[in-house]
C-alpha cells in the first residue's frame, strides 16, 4: 500500500519507498537522511495545514506538507527492502 | 598546521571552538558570502595551529552557501587534518557527512560528542568500534563540560603530522555504480584536475554533474588569460580570450555522462544512488558499534515537545517565551541605557568644559555636545538593550527553541511565501531593527534572506513605538487610542504580507525554498555559548555603525545650527524643511513635520525632540511634546503622520546593517526607495481617503 508521508496520521510509521521531483529538494531530503527504505514516523501536525513533525534515525525533522507530498511511503512497518538500484 | 573543524550544525561545534581558542579568535565573513568565518590561532607544542571553524552543514554538495563555503576550503586550502564532530543521539546523519569528507581528505580525526544525550535516548556507541570500522582515530568529548577536547586536538595534531596519508575504508558502491566510477576515473585522470583532487572523487563529482566542479575547472585550466589580464589590465581584452577558452574546453566525460543518460542514469538517478549506498554502508557498519535499547520512558526532548509544539499550547508559550524575551531586552533594561545617556551627557559636560577653559570656539563646543554626543548617545544607549537580546537570541538558538518557534511560526510565513525561519527574524523587529536583520543569517536561502531583511523596516521598533504610543495618547485619549495603536500595527502588518509577495517578485524568487528543518534535541547553552557570540554580535554592530552614527549626527548638528544664533526655521535644516514641503503637502505635512522626518533618520526617537524644539517646547518630556502638537494638526494628519513615521525609513544603523548583511549598496538603496514612496502612497491614500469619509 503506498501513500504519501503527508497522508499519514500523528503516530503512525511508515517507510520511504521513493521520492518524487528532483533538484535541491531532493537533495536536501537525502542530506538529511531520506532514503529508500528509512523508516519515518510522523510525530505530530501544526495546527492549520502547518508543518509536520518526523522522526527518523533518532532524530526530529520538521517538514511542510507539500514537501511531504513528494515522499511516497509503504504501509509495511520495517520490512527490509531490497535495493535495486534501477527501479528508481 | 592547518586544522579545519567540520560537522552537522547543532553538535557543539562551536563550544570546541571556544574552548580550543579562547579569546583568540578572529570573526569575518567567507569572501562574498554572508557565512561567518571563524579562525584561530593556536600554539601547541612549537607548532602554530590555525583552527578554522567551518560553518554547520548537513552535506558537502554545492546547494547551500554552507556547503560550498565548506567545501571549497576542504579543496582548495587543504588543511592538513579535518576535525569532524560527529553527534553520537544522531549518528546515522552525522556520519553521511564524516563520509563525504573522507572522501575529500583522508586525514580525519572524528570527535564523538553528546554520548549523554544519546544515552539518555537508548544509544550506546563504542567509540573503539567506530574507530575500526571506518578506520578513522575517535576521541570521546562531552563538549559542554571540556572533556575530551583537548585529546581531540592532539589526536588531530598527531594525525597531521603522519608521514603517509591514512588509508581510509571505502564507500563499497554497487558494482553496476562503481564500474561507472571507474569508466569516470579512467577519462579523467590524465587531467590536470587529478592533481588537485582526490581521483575518486571527482569522478563522483563528474557523475552528478556537479554545477562547481564545471566552473573550476576553466579556472584551472585558463590560467594564461588570468595572466593576461593582469598584465594589462587597463584593457579588457582579457575577457574576449577568457570567453573564447570556456568554448573550446569541454569537461572530458561529456559523452560518458550522455549515454549513460540514454540509459536512464541522469543526474537525479546518480545522486541517489550515491547517496544511498552512503547510507547503506552506514547501517551496514552500524551493529558494530551501536547498540539500541528500547526504552519505555519518553526523552527529554519528547516531553518538552509535547507541551512546546502543542497545538493548543504551542501558541501561548511561545507568546509567553517572546513577551519574557521583549521585556527583559527592552523594558527591564531600560535603566542601563538611561546609564549610558547619562554617561555620554557627564563626558560631555566633561570635554565642554575642558573647551572652555581652553578658549574653544562657542561652535566647537556645541558641535561635541549637542551634536557628536548627543547623537552618537541617542543610538549608543540602544546598546544595551541590543546585547541583552542577542544573548537571548543565542540561548534560543542553542537550546533548539529557536528551531521550534520556526515550526509553529511556519504558517503565517508559508502565506506570505517566506520560511519559517523568517518568523524569528521579523518578530525581533518588534524590538529593533538592527537584530532582526541580523537574525536573517539563520535562513539558508540568499533570497529569502535579502527579502526578509527588505521586510523588516516595515515592522515598528520599540523606539518608534515608543514615539508613536505618545503621539497616539495626546490626539486619541482614552480607549480610541488602543484601537488607534491597533489599527497602526495592522497596517503594518498588512503591508509586510503585500510586500513580501512583492518582494518575492523583484528579488526574482520563484522556487519555494524547501522547509525541511532540524528540530535539535533541546539542551542547556553554555554560558560561554551565549556571552561570546553576544559580544561578538554587539561588537560587530558598534563597529561597522559608530563611522556612520558619528558622520550622522555631525550632519545633522551642522544643518541645525547654520547659520548661527538664528530661530530653528531660518538654519539650513529648516530651509530643508521648506523645501521639501513640496512632498508632504499633499498628505497635510507642514515644513517642521517635514524637517523632523528628514531628522528621524539618525535615530527614530529623536523626532520627537525635534519636534519639541521647532514647535517651541522646552520641556523633555515627550508627552509635553505631543500635546504641543495637539494644538498644530488635526487628528487625521496626526494619524497620517503616524503611518508615515511607522514606515517611512529605516533608521541609519539599519541601513547600515542592511547593506553590511546584504552586501550590495543597489539592494540597499531598493529598500530605503521603497519604504520611502511606500509611506508616502499610504498616507496619501489615508490623508485623502480620511478626508473623504468626513474624518478631519
Amino acid at each position: 500500500m503506498e501513500r504519501s508521508l503527508g497522508e499519514l496520521k500523528p503516530g503512525e510509521r511508515a517507510c520511504v519507498a521513493r521520492i518524487n521531483g528532483g533538484g535541491a529538494l531532493r537533495r536536501r531530503m537525502m542530506d538529511m537522511g531520506i532514503v529508500p527504505g528509512v523508516e519515518l514516523e510522523v510525530v505530530r501536525c501544526a495546527p492549520m495545514g502547518g508543518p509536520l513533525q518526523i522522526r527518523l534515525k533518532g532524530y526530529y525533522l520538521a517538514m511542510r506538507r507539500g514537501e511531504c507530498a513528494k515522499i511516497v511511503v509503504s504501509g509495511e512497518q520495517r520490512v527490509a527492502i531490497k535495493h535495486t538500484l534501477a527501479s528508481r | 598546521m592547518k586544522i579545519a573543524l567540520v560537522g552537522n550544525p547543532n553538535v557543539g561545534k562551536s563550544t570546541v571552538f571556544n574552548a580550543l581558542t579562547g579569546s583568540n579568535q578572529q570573526v569575518g565573513n567567507w569572501a562574498g558570502k554572508t557565512v561567518e568565518r571563524k579562525t584561530g590561532i593556536i600554539r601547541r607544542d612549537n607548532l602554530d595551529i590555525e583552527l578554522v571553524d567551518l560553518p554547520g552543514t548537513y552535506s558537502l554538495t554545492a546547494y547551500t552557501q554552507e556547503e560550498i563555503v565548506t567545501r571549497q576550503y576542504i579543496l582548495r586550502e587543504k588543511p592538513d587534518v579535518v576535525m569532524a564532530m560527529v553527534d553520537a543521539s544522531n549518528i546515522e546523519r552525522n556520519l553521511y557527512l564524516v563520509l563525504q569528507i573522507l572522501e575529500l581528505a583522508p586525514r580525519v580525526v572524528i570527535g564523538l560528542n553528546m554520548m549523554d544525550l544519546a544515552k539518555s535516548s537508548g544509544i550506546i556507541l563504542n567509540a573503539t568500534e567506530l574507530a575500526k570500522a571506518l578506520n578513522v582515530s575517535v576521541v570521546e568529548i562531552v563538549a559542554a563540560k571540556g572533556i575530551g577536547i583537548d585529546k581531540f586536538l592532539s589526536e588531530a595534531v598527531r594525525v597531521g603530522l603522519l608521514q603517509k596519508d591514512p588509508l581510509v575504508h571505502q564507500v563499497p558502491y554497487p558494482s553496476e555504480l562503481e564500474e561507472k566510477i571507474r569508466a569516470m576515473e579512467n577519462l579523467l585522470k590524465d587531467t590536470s584536475w587529478a592533481s588537485l583532487y582526490p581521483l575518486r572523487w571527482l569522478a563522483l563529482k563528474r557523475l552528478e554533474r556537479d554545477p562547481e566542479i564545471g566552473q573550476e575547472w576553466q579556472s584551472v585550466s585558463a590560467p594564461e588569460s588570468s595572466k593576461d589580464k593582469k598584465r594589462d589590465s587597463c584593457c579588457d581584452s582579457g575577457d574576449a580570450l577568457n570567453y573564447k577558452l570556456k568554448k573550446i574546453i569541454e569537461l572530458p566525460g561529456n559523452d560518458l555522462l550522455r549515454s549513460y543518460e540514454e540509459e536512464g542514469w541522469t543526474r537525479d538517478h546518480f545522486e541517489m544512488a550515491f547517496a544511498d549506498a552512503k547510507y547503506n554502508y552506514i547501517s551496514q557498519i552500524l551493529p558494530r558499534f551501536l547498540t539500541q535499547e528500547d526504552l519505555r520512558k519518553p526523552s527529554l526532548t519528547d516531553s518538552l515537545d509535547r507541551w512546546i509544539l502543542s497545538p493548543i499550547w504551542g501558541y501561548p508559550i511561545m507568546i509567553l517565551v517572546l513577551a519574557l524575551v521583549f521585556w527583559a531586552s527592552f523594558i527591564a533594561s531600560a535603566p542601563l541605557g538611561e546609564a549610558v545617556s547619562q554617561g555620554m551627557a557627564l563626558a560631555a559636560d566633561f570635554l565642554v568644559n575642558l573647551l572652555q577653559w581652553s578658549h574653544a570656539p562657542t561652535f566647537l563646543m556645541s558641535l561635541v555636545r549637542d551634536g557628536i554626543f548627543a547623537g552618537v548617545g541617542a543610538v549608543l544607549a540602544f546598546v544595551p538593550q541590543i546585547a541583552i537580546f542577542f544573548a537571548f537570541f543565542s540561548f534560543l538558538q542553542d537550546s533548539g527553541y529557536l528551531a521550534r518557534a520556526a515550526f509553529l511560526g511556519d504558517r503565517l510565513m508559508q502565506l506570505m511565501g517566506l520560511h519559517g525561519k523568517s518568523f524569528f527574524s521579523l518578530v525581533s523587529s518588534f524590538g529593533c531593527n538592527v537584530p532582526g536583520i541580523m537574525a536573517t543569517r539563520t535562513l539558508e536561502d540568499p533570497k529569502d534572506r535579502l527579502i526578509t531583511m527588505l521586510l523588516n523596516p516595515l515592522i515598528p521598533c520599540v523606539p518608534r513605538l515608543g514615539v508613536m504610543s505618545a503621539v497616539v495618547a495626546a490626539f486619541f485619549p482614552g480607549t480610541r487610542g488602543a484601537m488607534i495603536m491597533l489599527s497602526l500595527l495592522l497596517i503594518s502588518m498588512l503591508l509586510v504580507m503585500i510586500s513580501a509577495l512583492f518582494m518575492r517578485r523583484v528579488v526574482d524568487q520563484r522556487e519555494r525554498s524547501a522547509f525541511v528543518m532540524e528540530l535539535p534535541l533541546y539542551h542547556l547553552p553554555t554560558l560561554r555559548n551565549v556571552l561570546w557570540p553576544t559580544w561578538h554580535k554587539t561588537y560587530t554592530f558598534l563597529k561597522r555603525a559608530w563611522t556612520f552614527i558619528l558622520a550622522a549626527s555631525v550632519v545633522v548638528w551642522l544643518l541645525s545650527s547654520f547659520p548661527q544664533g538664528v530661530p530653528m526655521d531660518s538654519t539650513w535644516a529648516g530651509k530643508m524643511g521648506e523645501w521639501l514641503e513640496f512632498i508632504g503637502k499633499p498628505l497635510g505635512f507642514d515644513w517642521k513635520i517635514m524637517v523632523a522626518i528628514v531628522f528621524g533618520f539618525t535615530a527614530k526617537e529623536t523626532t520627537l525632540s525635534t519636534l519639541g524644539i521647532l514647535y517651541g517646547v522646552a520641556a523633555d518630556a515627550s508627552q509635553s511634546i505631543a500635546q504641543a502638537m495637539t494644538g498644530a494638526m488635526s487628528p487625521l494628519k496626526a494619524y497620517t503622520f503616524l503611518v508615515v513615521y511607522m514606515l517611512y525609513i529605516p533608521c541609519l544603523a539599519s541601513v547600515v546593517t542592511t547593506y553590511k548583511e546584504s552586501g550590495s549598496l543597489r539592494w540597499t538603496a531598493f529598500g530605503i526607495a521603497y519604504n520611502l514612496i511606500l509611506s508616502f502612497i499610504i498616507g496619501w491614500i489615508i490623508f485623502h481617503g480620511g478626508q473623504a469619509l468626513g474624518f478631519q
